[in-house]
This record gives structure tokens, sequence and C-alpha cells, in this order.
């Protein structure tokens, strides 16, 4: 019995420190990108790592700010040329502005179609459900590139090409979160709709008031899982999106790296910019997700 | 293709309507789109701004629209905009791409009405040949040009006593004194001497031009039909590369992680050089840099040269055509333009300009290499492809394959790409 | 049947319908259509620039010669092997060290084993490649400076390394969300199991394997699928770090679609391989998935 404690507690110690080393790897590269980002050029570009920068400088940052210009936003009434750009502002917070809209909009209309489509695929029969069904597990880990010509020049017919619809779109096209929804949805009992059925509720009112707020923790996770997805989908965004106005925080940092010379300075401002922010995002909300997707996990 | 077909009719249909209802606004201005790649500060956008405030200053019924592309990602980033359908309507680069890829693809203007009489003149005889296919259909309007070289940190070879193997009057040097010099700069203690990088996308030239002076090979046939990569004189100089020691193929480099490391002094050569890098770079070196012409065994040798110009994707749109020509017109003919144009390049212009450069001693020390411009070869069909399998063949000759057959495999590739119809 | 349940059903299958809609017209219109597109094209010589010529089944037979081809094969089948269990399998144990902490070291911990997944593969990728650099980088300095490495590796530029490295950084962005789930799925297992369990005698690994571990049997399952799918999704760090290269040895089909497409401006090509990799995908899902179900 004591050898066991021993043995347990041998394994404790050795198991804690083994992770708190692969933590300190795991945070190295931001550390890395947040202090690169105030150091000098020759320091970044020595030979021999320098862990702290000894001069802090905001050059790095200045010279993203100062590259190029685009207007803050801007929208174009659909069909025609109207349209309303924002004031000038540095590139790098445009592309933070479009990351975030696509990342938001490809969540909200990710969020809402899955919703719905997962309720019905759960708790109503018809014909054609489970063709449906086996279709949307078969795409569900189809990896964009398959698709890349084909939808390349479905944008371009569609005029979206170029416009961070073509990015959007088919981010909430992936079947994955319908799959998700399902999940959770099966877990509503048949009593509560058959009451709700009784009490004369249209189908709209049974799906809002009796499903939706069972679902909602799984809507929860989709909602992070599918923000933190589209605004790490460097591929589509590599793709389909072309000119400074349109384009987003990764892609932006992937094209600092000229031929010339590599100014990683430069690179690791841009990074610090493009991962603060979702790091917020994901503090603020990690009780939520942690909560909403394991309700689901173990539903399952 | 009965599906695009039908694409087309009805996307013809919609643009029908949309050039009607934009014609009232189109007598106002025309907007173009100019994408360029970063050639010397073409790349940066506060130049840029500059020389579009007088082309605006001219002719304020154009608007341009600049995008800036990087050599990583900027092919693909114009290949998938011409299958999107929205390839820009100028784009500045060299006839390899617009002449070599696009242009032999069908998807250039023809500039034959820029290419006057009067510019033929001007223009010197090899770069007017480089800027055209082998029928003679112009796609390119050149502006600046440049010799590659290499460069050598001269700090690290005065200390391993590796200057005496070079001519630093001429700048040249032969192939056994390249040698001699890589094998005291190693024995001195500087592991790293140079790097083949072949990581991939830009910078090929350099190791081109490296491979092809060494022993003489050249890397396509005179008549620019055909790669000839394959030949003894360029098998014979790869081996001699693999060989050395100090001389790493690197599949983990590209071309501007090589200038870093020259730079930073890890390397104590750039195979990837010209005026640029050292203006670009001038913060970050902490040495003293001496350019100097790719080793041959004769002493003269045959720098690669880089035109720079402008090319017209053929979108369809007359008056985007027209505007883009009138650009183009602006940038390289208008005689107090095209010095700034030139100068913002940082390389040499094309024709007879006078000494644009005078009292700028970098430029002077840089000017020796133009009377080594050889061949511009890089204008045979396939030439995408073929530079794609070139990287391939430098990584597999870096991981212990055979030259001999990598060099073919790289020819038969190459080959098949250039009498691809 | 009688009339009043016949007109339930009606209204059932219409609401069916009626939900199902908006999701189908995207999941048609942005994964289907462009699907059949692909399965189209792939029996044309289709390139840039000039209208596609029919070839039959030339791009699949082609498929079958090119060795590129299969080892791109190989290797986007040994990510999936090796990323999917090492990636299952190591947060578990992290998520079972961690998850009974006390204080806010178990969200301290939590956090940090996700950082990598919000800092982006684009950031993260410039930071890695920094520190597999063959000259300078901080794995050879390391490595050099403790004695396990007696001159430099190049590990992104070396046939033997290039894949594992990019595996490993592939885990460090994808072990982040496993490790919440874990963590969670864990901290709710019914204790007073464990404990009945402990009182006859049953030693750590019996209570773990016998109690605790089909109790979070469906956190793995949604584990299992959010791993292969991110496996199969990795693509930027292959682009940025080494372009499929040295030698191929990191070209997954994913990037070989792409390659051929707009490096080589084969775009039937790239369409064929996009139809076999689509196929093997949806039949291992389904199987997957079949699989899941009967357990």
């Amino acid at each position: 019995m004591k050898s066991t404690a021993m043995s347990t507690k041998v394994y404790k110690v050795v198991s804690v420190t083994a992770i708190v080393i692969l933590a300190v790897l795991f945070a190295f590269p931001l550390y890395w990108i947040v202090t690169g980002s105030f150091k000098t050029a020759q320091e970044i570009n020595a030979t021999s790592p320098a862990w702290w920068p000894s001069e802090w400088v905001l050059t790095n940052y200045e010279k993203l700010f100062s590259k190029q210009v685009a207007p803050l936003f801007s929208i174009t009434v659909p069909f025609t040329d109207i349209t309303f750009a924002g004031p000038q502002v540095p590139a790098a917070i445009r592309w933070l502005v479009n990351t975030v809209f696509m990342a938001v909009a490809a969540m909200g209309l990710t969020c809402a179609t899955a919703a719905m489509a997962g309720y019905a695929l759960a708790k109503k029969r018809f014909f054609g459900r489970t063709v449906v069904f086996t279709m949307i597990v078969c795409a569900m880990a189809l990896p964009k590139q398959v698709i890349l010509i084909p939808l390349l020049r479905e944008m371009s017919a569609l005029k979206l090409y170029n416009t961070l619809w073509a990015v959007i779109l088919p981010i909430v096209g992936w079947p994955f979160g319908v799959f998700l929804i399902k999940q959770f949805a099966e877990g509503i009992p048949g009593e509560m709709m058959e009451a709700a059925r009784i009490d004369g509720a249209s189908e709209w009112k049974t799906f809002s008031h009796v499903a939706l707020p069972m679902i909602k923790p799984g809507i929860g996770a989709l909602a992070i899982f599918t923000f933190i997805n589209s605004w790490n989908d460097y591929f589509m965004q590599l793709i389909m999106l072309t000119s400074t106005e349109t384009s987003t925080i990764s892609l932006g940092i992937a094209n600092m790296q000229a031929e010339n010379s590599t100014d990683f300075g430069l690179i690791m401002a841009g990074a610090a910019l493009a991962a603060i922010p979702i790091i917020i995002v994901f503090l603020i909300f990690q009780k939520y997700f942690t909560k909403g997707i394991t309700m689901g996990a173990v539903k399952g | 293709m009965r599906l695009r077909k039908g694409l087309a009719v009805a996307l013809t249909g919609a643009m029908a309507v949309s050039a009607f209802a934009g014609s009232v606004a189109a007598e106002e201005a025309t907007e173009i789109t100019l994408w360029t790649y970063p050639i010397g500060s073409w790349g940066d956008a506060a130049t840029v701004e500059g020389l579009l405030a007088s082309f605006n200053e001219a002719h304020p019924d154009i608007t341009v629209k600049v995008e800036y592309l990087d050599y990583t990602n900027g092919d693909d980033k114009i290949n998938t905009a011409i299958e999107g359908g929205q390839a820009p309507d100028l784009v500045m680069e060299g006839p390899e791409r617009l002449v070599a890829n696009w242009g032999a693809k069908g998807l250039m203007v023809d500039l034959a009405d820029l290419w006057t009489d009067e510019a033929k003149e001007a223009i010197y005889d090899s770069v007017e040949a480089a800027c055209q296919n082998n029928e003679g259909v112009f796609y390119e309007y050149p502006l600046c040009m440049t010799a590659h070289t290499m460069a050598i940190n001269r700090d690290v070879f005065e200390a391993a006593d590796a200057l005496q193997y070079l001519d630093e009057e001429t700048r040249t040097w032969t192939t056994e004194n390249f040698i001699k010099a890589v094998e005291a700069v190693y024995a001195s203690g500087q592991e790293n001497v140079a790097a083949v990088y072949c990581g991939g996308q830009g910078g090929d030239q350099g190791t081109r031009a490296l491979v092809n002076n060494l022993y003489g090979g050249t890397f396509t046939n005179a008549e620019h039909t055909e790669y000839t990569a394959d030949s003894e004189e360029n098998i014979k100089a790869l081996e001699l590369l693999a060989g050395m020691e100090g001389i790493n193929f690197d599949a983990s480099l590209q071309g501007a992680d090589e200038i870093n490391l020259f730079c930073n002094g890890t390397l104590a050569m750039a195979f990837c050089w010209n005026i640029a890098q050292e203006k670009n770079n001038v913060e970050n070196i902490a040495f003293d840099v001496l350019p100097m012409a790719f080793p041959t065994e004769t002493g003269e040798p045959q720098l690669c040269g880089g035109i720079w110009g402008f090319g017209i994707f053929d979108n369809g749109d007359e008056a985007k055509i027209e505007a883009a020509k009138t650009f183009i017109d602006f940038m390289a003919n208008d005689e107090k333009q095209v010095v700034e144009s030139v100068k913002a390049s940082s390389y040499w212009p094309v024709k007879d300009l006078g000494n644009i450069y005078e009292g700028d001693e970098m430029m002077t020390e840089y000017s020796t290499f133009v009377q080594y411009m050889g061949d511009y070869y890089q204008v045979v069909g396939g030439w995408a492809e073929a530079r794609t399998a070139w990287w391939n063949m430098l990584q597999q000759i870096g991981s212990g394959a055979e030259v001999s057959e990598a060099v073919a495999t790289f020819t038969e590739t190459a080959n098949a790409a250039a009498s691809a119809k | 049947m009688s009339n009043r349940s016949r007109a339930l059903a009606r209204r059932e299958t219409m609401a069916g319908y009626a939900f199902l809609l908006p999701s189908l017209i995207f999941f048609v219109g942005f994964v289907i259509y462009p699907m059949i597109q692909c399965v189209y094209t792939s029996f044309f010589d289709s390139t840039m620039g000039r209208e596609d010529i029919f070839v039959g089944f030339k791009n699949y037979v082609d498929l079958a010669k090119d060795e590129i081809f299969w080892g791109a094969l190989k290797n986007t089948v040994v990510i999936v092997i090796v990323s999917v269990p090492v990636t299952c399998i190591f947060s578990l144990w992290v998520s079972s060290v961690i998850y009974n902490m006390k204080g806010p070291a178990c969200s301290a911990f939590r956090c940090i084993f996700y950082l990598p997944v919000v800092t982006g593969s684009v950031a993260v990728a410039v930071v890695w490649k920094w520190m597999f650099n063959n000259y300078y980088g901080i794995f050879n300095y390391v490595g050099k400076g403790v004695g396990l490495l007696d001159k430099n590796i190049n590990w992104l530029g070396d046939e033997r390394f290039a894949l594992g490295c990019i595996i490993l950084i592939l885990l460090t962005t994808s072990v982040g969300q496993p490790i919440v789930l874990y963590v969670s799925a864990l901290n709710n297992v019914d204790q007073s199991l464990v404990e009945a369990a402990q009182v006859d005698g049953a030693n750590k690994f019996q209570c773990f394997w016998k109690i605790k571990w089909p109790q979070i049997m469906p956190t793995t399952l949604y584990v299992l699928v959010i791993t292969t799918i991110n496996s199969f999704q990795c693509f930027a760090l292959i682009q940025l770090l080494t372009s499929g290269g040295p030698n191929h040895s990191t070209d997954t089909i994913m990037y070989y679609i792409y390659y051929s497409a707009f490096k080589l401006y084969k775009y039937g090509y790239g369409n064929a391989m996009g139809v076999v990799l689509a196929v093997i995908i949806a039949v291992l899902s389904a199987v997957q998935f079949k699989l899941a179900k009967t357990d």
C-alpha cells in the first residue's frame, strides 16, 4: 500500500514537472511574438536569441501602421455602385475590422442555420432525412482544398470574388455545425415537444420556445468554434481575397514576407495585433465555452 | 465546356447591363488596378503614392488603385485572381512572368502601340528582345533593369585572407579561386560560407546564374525554345557545389531567408543579390558588403539580367486598357517622370537617360556589373512550371540524389511544359 | 391512418423541410454544387487561358502513375494517423493531471495550452520557422547548449525531419480544445462510483479504465471527430513553412491540389485529386460514424 502511494506521488511530481515544461513551450510562440514586436531590427535578426528586449522600441508598430492606408469600412448598397466609406485608417486596422466582421458574420449565419437544421434532423421525421444526414456526415471532414477551383469560379460568377462573403459563405455551408446541433437536439425530450403541440403551439414557436433553450449550450459551443476557425481560416482568405481593402489580418501578416528582406519585427507586430483581440475574447468567454461544449459532448 | 460558356453568356449579359448603368460615370473617371512586385521601392506604398500623385496631376481622369505583392505569394495571388475573374489591369514585373507565363497563356494585351519606332530606337536591343514572344508580340513595356550579382562579406573574407582570390577592381573571380576562397573562409572557422537556397518561390536567378557561370553552361538554348540545364557544364557545376564544404543545399531557405542570413552575418556570401538588397538592408548590415560577379572559368561572367516593366491584362474593357496604356506611357516615357519612376526602382533605365545617379556612390559601384549582363533567356515557354521544377531539382540534389538524374528529370519536366499548348 | 395523424405528418414534413432549407441552401450552394463541378471538371484537361478539353479518365490514370501524388497521400495519412491518437492521448493525460488542481492553476494551464489555437496558424508558423532555423534556431541552440546535438540539424530542410516538425506544430495547435473538453468531462465523472471502486480495492489504473473511461467516452468521440477534421485542414503550416518540400516530403493532398492548380496550372488534374480525396474522406467518415453508433 505504501509503495503505491509513493509511486503515485512520484508520478504526480514527474507529470506536473513535465506539464510545466510543456506549458512553457506552448506559451513560447506568443511570448516571442509579443516581445519580438518591441525589439529592434538588429536584435530580432541576431544569431543568438535575445530572450528579453534589451531596449523596447515601437518602431515595428509605427511601421505596421504607416505601411498602407484603407478606409475603416466600406458598405456597398446591393446591386448599385453606391458605397459608403469610412475615414482613412492604417490598413492593419482595416484588416482587423474585416477579420472581426468575417468571423462574426460566419458565426451568426452558421449558428442560425445550423440550429434550425440540426433541430429538424433530430426531431422531425420526413422523407430524405437520412440522405441529407448521410451527406452531412460524409462532407464534414472534407477539406476546402478539394473544391478549391470550382469554388473560385463560382464566387467569380456570383461576383463575390474578392469580397469577404466569398470566405464567409463556404464556412456557413460547411455542415459540421448541423451535425453538432443535431447531436444536442437529440437530447430534447419528446414529451416536451408533444406537450407544446397539444398546447397548440406553431412549429416555429415549438422551436423557438421549447427546442432553442435546450440546445443553447450547443449553439454557444458552435459559435466559439466557428469564430476561432474562421479567424484562422487562412486558406480561404488566401484564395478569395486580393486587395488591401478586403484583406484579413492573417493574410496581411503572410504577405509581409517579401523577397527583398523579411522584416520579422513587422511580422511580429502584425501577429501580436492579430492574436491579442482573440485571446481577450477567449478569456472573457472561457467559462461559457467550456460549459457549453461539454454538456453537448457528454450527451453525444 | 458548355456550362462555362453558358455562364460566360450570362455574365456578358450582366456586364452589358452594368456597363450601360455605368456609362454615365465612366466619363468622369476610369479606375484601374496596378499590382506591383517589390521592385526596389515600387513595393513601398509611400514612394508609389508620390509617383501616382504626379500621374494624377497630368491625368486627373484616371484613378489607379495599387496592390503590393510579394514574391512568396504574389504569383499565386495573380493566378487565383485570374481564375476568379479579377485579374489586375496593370501588373509590374519582368518578362519571365509577363511574356513567358501570362503572355504565353494569352491573357495579356499586345502592347504594339506603345512600342513605336521611336521607342524601339531608344530602348536597348537586348531589352526589346526580351519583352516580346517568339512571334514578335510585345507583352511588356520595360522601365528599368539591373544585373543580378552575388555578394560577399568583405570583413570575413579579409579575416580569412581570402581577398587575394578575387579582383576587387573588376569584381570578378575565376572558378578555381572561388573554390579556394570558400575553402579559406571555411577553414577560418566560418561554418556556413554560403547556402544554395532551394525552398522555392523567388530568387531563382541567383542559383541559376551561379550554376551556369561556374563552368560556362547555359540554362536554355540560344533560340529560347528549350531548356538545356542538363548540359555537362551544369552537371559539373552542381556536382562541385554539392560536394563543397561550407556550401549547404538548404531546402528550408528561400531567397529572402538567404538574404537575411547574409545580412546578419550567418552566411559569408549571398547568391540572391542586387543593388536593391543592399539599399533595403542598409540598416541591418554591420559589415562591408562587396558585390561580386559570379565566378567563371574564363573570368568573363554572364550575369543574369532583371528587366522590369508593365504589362496589361486583357480584362475585356477597352477604356481600362486605354487608361492603363496612358499610365505606362506616362511612367516610362514622360521625360521628367521616367527618371523618377526608374529611381524609385533603384535600378537602371532601359534606355539612355544620361547618368541619373550622379554622385551616388553605391549606384556607381554597382554600375560596374552592367557590362557583364548576359543573355536574357527567361522567356522560354512554361517558365513558371520550369521554375517549380528547378527548386525540386535543387532539393533532390541537396538530399543526396545523383546530380545527372536530377538534372535530367528537371529538363524533361521543363521541356514538356515548354512545348505544351 | 386517421386524417388527423396524416395532417400532422404532413405538417411535420413541411416543418422539417422549412427548418432545413436555409442551411441546405448554403450546403448545396457552396459544398455540393462545387463538388459536382469538381467531379465534372476532373474529366477535362483544364488550364489557364484556354478552353477545356475532354480527356475522359486520363487525369485519374495519370494520378495513379504520379509518385508525388502517392507520396502526398501517404503523408496525409501519416499526419492523420499520428496526430489524431497522439492529440487525444496527450490531451487526456494533461487533463488528468491538471483537472483536480486547486485554485486558478487548472484554469491557467488550460489557457496556456489553448494559446496556440488562438494565436493563429500564420503567426505560429512564423515563430516556429525561427525556432526550427538551421543556423540559429532555438532547437539547435538549446540542443547544442545541453549537449543533445553535436551539430546543427536542418529541421525543416531535411526530408527525415520536416514532416515530423509539421506534425509537432500541428499538435500544439490542436490540443487546446480537447484539453478544455477533457478537463470538464473528468470533473463531471460521478465521484461516488470512483470512491466505491476504491473501497473495493481497485487501483488507479483500474479505476480510470473501468469507471472514468466509459463516462468520458462521448467526449472522446467528439474529440476524435474534431481532431480528424483539423488534421485534414492542415494547409497553412505547410504552405508557410515548407511549401511541400524538401523533395515533396511534406506534400499533403490538400497542398498538392493547390500546387497543381496554381503552380502547374493543371486544374483538371487538381480536381481529380480532390475527387479521390473526397471519396476517401467520405468513406472514412461514414465508417467512423457507423462504428461510433454501434458502440
